[in-house]
């Protein structure tokens, strides 16, 4: 049996006495994965938990076969996990193109050249500093430097908060040609219709716990599902 | 019940000890004590450290010199009775003037000012003569006779710093139970609520150094009498660090702690010519603080505590595997 | 007039020497929020070393980069050694940099002694001359001193402003987790903003006791100086650093001049104003 990219086992994880996560167990390979859950259901601790932002208490997560328990975020970063965090977090006192200077590595499949034809706004402002961008453009950025380290997995953690409609469905797109690439994808998101827009697979959790694991079409079609786990209205945008 | 249990030996204490463990050792320690008890009581109940208790302490100790009989012929002779009230009310302005300019600084911003606050007015001893007699300062600073007791006498000085160091620590636990005393404490767990209750935090935070000046001056007054003499080396960055090495040493969370380390402290200084060239005694007291803050930052107060609680519950486990 | 144009010049020559000691101590502070106690013992570090360099070699230019590189070596191990260890825990760090501080000034003392040295200065930088349109003497020294703090500035300012790994610096000033989820290794990045910090305040020490003297004390009246300037300039700003440098050197040379023994006072009533003000420096930026 081939083993996937990235496999979480009986993760647990504490902010002090406060227990997080339970037990989580993930699988990510090559079909992208959406992490469903309302808020406060530790979505955003598992990204934490997988780049070594916060250490957990139990459990493993193995990145291509290798146990990454202990390695620092720069080491896991180098492994190959971009990391597209909630909120966005650009740079406040880099510009664009210092952005993408720093995270640029010779000779990998993304260049700033390539970024900048895939995101044509960011080279229009390339001068201008991180906190002087739009929302979009934010996301655009903060996507374009993860891609600059040539990841093999990408975990994007709420990455259409707070973005108008028509950004949303751009962002879509954009994690559907992530996939293209053969980058593995963790989409973690809280509205639905985007998740279900841009993944084939989901994982629904609450309460710290994984709860259900189906494909994008089966929660779909199954309304009374997401009402008891995203208390979603039949119907209702997310 | 405990306090009479650690009280009553300390009472009989000069009984067993000689002239020289009495005074070099034992009374050293507690004015040291009720100096360093200035500082852990901010940095416990308002969560500040402050570097400027020595200064603090060094303003009631040159108010007594100024004011008293000295030997540099400078300074207006005041009875007892009005010098040692005045030195404790000039201490007590200076800690809530250093209050009211640290007070939107916390954490090590606070650090910085009251450092800065501190090694100013060391400089401005060494500068002015008329007040301070720059870098000389006052010697002959006699202890006065009350009553017909000279507290210049060993016995004398060590009750009255034994007493005075009882009645700081019954402050101290008496004022942060005071309305003012919680409100302190508030300000210290959350600012941001004080605030939007309405309550400015500028008074606390000016009581909470008022209060540690009013510690510290007592000590200070001691220290004036015990030395004899105060100058600009009283309240530079020797006394300033020795403070803080004693609190840190008894544990800066630990308002009682301070008459551990200063114990620890005196101790150390009075031996350890035995163990190292005199000469190096800054280089081992800096080991001593540097090693307290790598293995034990809660102090040896913290430490102690640690192990009664594991030799009582050794069943309990360390959980995390991370 | 002649008086007060030398006592400017001597408040900018002065002002020169706090911007040099205090840029390192605020570029570390701005990473990494350690308030490095130690900064005035790497200065005088650097000091003594320099003057060894130069009484052993003779060359002047050989002394001031000998300071900077054993300050910088010092800084890095005090980084490395120990207050990486203690990162995030801001407390501890200022008190194991203050034990740090005081062991470095003893074993200087022990090694260097209690006497008062001056680098010997080389001979286009010995004497003075007659400065055009002022119309006063001033020591070669000096002036050199004023133009090597604004090579530094601007060096500075363009390593922190125009170059990759100033990039890098300005990004852990904002977010260093992001900064590590993007494969950078903070702490190795610490050691060596670290050793750069060192490295100015060697290299100012070498300075300051070819223009002033050193001697123990030093340390103190240094660490003082870079407090007051970053409190006054803005905490992590190089500009602050100068315009607080400029501000408590002038304050402290009119003071010494027209005020003799309320001198001090003057520096810390700008401490005071400034904080009363502006409570992040005048440069500063607002944080909570």
């Amino acid at each position: 049996m081939a083993t996937d990219l990235l496999e979480i086992r009986g993760l647990d994880l504490r902010y002090g006495s406060s227990h997080v996560l339970h037990g989580v167990g993930l699988n990510v390979s090559d079909r992208p994965l959406g992490i469903l859950g309302r808020n406060g259901m530790g979505k955003t601790s598992l990204c934490n938990a997988i780049m070594g932002l916060h250490p957990h208490s139990a459990g493993e997560i193995r990145f291509d076969g290798i146990d990454m328990t202990g390695l620092p975020p720069e080491k896991r970063a180098q492994m190959g996990i971009g990391y597209v965090p909630q909120g966005r977090r650009v740079f406040r006192s880099l510009t664009v193109e210092e952005h993408l200077r720093i995270v640029e590595r010779k000779g990998g499949a993304w260049s700033m050249d390539r970024v900048y034809e895939t995101f044509p706004r960011l080279k229009e402002r390339r001068r201008n500093l991180g906190d002087r961008l739009s929302g979009g453009e934010q996301q655009m950025l903060a996507i374009g430097r993860a891609l600059l380290l040539n990841p093999r997995l990408m975990v994007l953690d709420e990455p259409t908060e707070g973005l108008a409609p028509a950004i949303v469905s751009d962002v879509i797109d954009l994690i559907e040609l992530i996939a293209g690439e053969g980058i593995a994808v963790l989409l973690v998101e809280q509205n639905m219709h985007a998740a279900l827009a841009a993944v084939q697979d989901v994982a629904i959790m609450v309460g710290g716990e994984v709860v259900e694991r189906m494909t994008a079409q089966a929660l779909e079609s199954d309304p009374a599902m997401q009402k008891r786990h995203l208390g979603l209205e039949p119907g209702q945008s997310g | 019940m405990r306090p009479a249990l650690i009280l009553i030996p300390l009472l009989a204490l000069p009984l067993v000890l000689n002239d020289f463990w009495l005074t070099q050792v034992a009374t050293r320690s507690l004015i040291l004590g009720i100096m360093a008890l200035s500082l852990s009581f901010l940095a416990t109940y308002l969560g500040v450290v402050s570097f400027a208790q020595a200064t603090m302490a060094g303003i009631a100790g040159y108010t007594i010199a100024y004011f008293g009989p000295n030997s540099v012929g400078i300074g207006v002779q005041l009875p007892f009775w009005i010098s040692i009230p005045l030195a404790l009310m000039l201490a007590v302005v200076s800690g809530g003037l250093i209050g009211l300019i640290a007070r939107r600084s916390r954490g090590i911003y606070a650090i910085m000012i009251t450092l800065a606050i501190g090694v100013a007015f060391f400089y401005f001893t060494r500068q002015n003569y008329t007040l301070f007699n720059g870098w000389t300062g006052f010697s002959g600073v006699r202890a006065p006779e009350i009553g017909g007791l000279s507290l210049r006498d060993p016995l004398a000085l060590y009750l009255l710093s034994l007493g005075t160091a009882v009645l700081a620590l019954a402050l101290v636990s008496g004022f942060v139970r005071s309305p003012l005393g919680l409100t302190i404490q508030a300000v210290r767990d959350a600012p941001g609520r004080v605030l939007a209750l309405g309550i400015s935090v500028t008074t606390p935070i000016v009581a909470a150094f008022a209060f540690s000046g009013l510690l510290a001056g007592a000590g200070g007054i001691l220290n004036v009498w015990y030395q004899e003499r105060i100058s600009s080396f009283s309240v530079g960055l020797g006394p300033i660090i020795d403070i803080l090495i004693v609190a840190v040493i008894g544990g800066l969370r630990h308002p009682a702690g301070a008459f551990v380390g200063a114990v620890v402290f005196v101790l150390l200084d009075t031996f350890a010519v035995d163990l190292i060239d005199r000469e190096r005694f800054n280089t081992l007291i800096g080991v001593v603080l540097l090693l307290i803050v790598i293995v034990a930052p809660g102090g040896l107060q913290q430490l102690a505590s640690d192990w009664v609680a594991r030799l009582r519950r050794p069943e309990v486990k360390e959980k995390s595997t991370v | 007039m002649t008086l007060f144009l030398i006592v400017t010049l001597n408040g900018l020559t002065l002002a020169a020497l706090y911007f040099l000691a205090a840029s390192g101590f605020s570029l570390i502070f701005g990473l990494m929020r350690t308030v490095n106690m130690a900064h005035g013992a790497l200065l005088m570090l650097g000091g003594y070393v320099g003057y060894s360099i130069v009484d052993a070699t003779g060359s002047w230019g050989l002394g001031v980069v000998g300071g900077g590189l054993a300050a910088a070596l010092a800084g890095a191990i005090v980084q490395a050694g120990v207050l990486g260890w203690m990162q995030g825990d801001e407390l501890r760090q200022t008190l194991a940099s203050i034990a740090i501080s005081i062991i470095m000034a003893d074993l200087m003392l022990w090694h260097w002694g209690g006497l008062t040295y001056q680098v010997e200065l080389p001979e286009a930088l010995a004497g003075g001359q007659r400065l055009p349109v002022l119309g006063v003497g001033y020591a070669n020294i000096r002036l050199a001193l004023m133009a090597f703090a604004l090579a530094t500035g601007l060096a500075l300012w363009f390593l922190i402003q125009r170059t990759r790994f100033g990039a890098v610096i300005r990004a852990g000033v904002d977010d260093q987790d992001m900064l590590r989820a993007l494969g950078y290794p903070i702490n190795r990045i610490f050691v060596l903003v670290f050793a750069l910090g060192g490295m100015l305040a060697g290299m100012a020490g070498v300075v300051a006791a070819s223009a002033l003297s050193i001697a123990p004390g030093t340390d103190l009246q240094f660490l003082l100086s870079s407090l007051v300037v970053v409190i006054v300039g803005g905490m992590g700003s190089i500009g602050g650093a100068a315009l607080g440098a400029l501000l408590v050197g002038l304050a402290e040379q009119y003071g010494l001049a027209y005020a003799p023994t309320y001198g001090v006072v003057f520096t810390f009533a700008i401490m005071v104003l400034v904080l009363a003000v502006r409570p992040q420096g005048l440069l500063g930026k607002a944080e909570l």
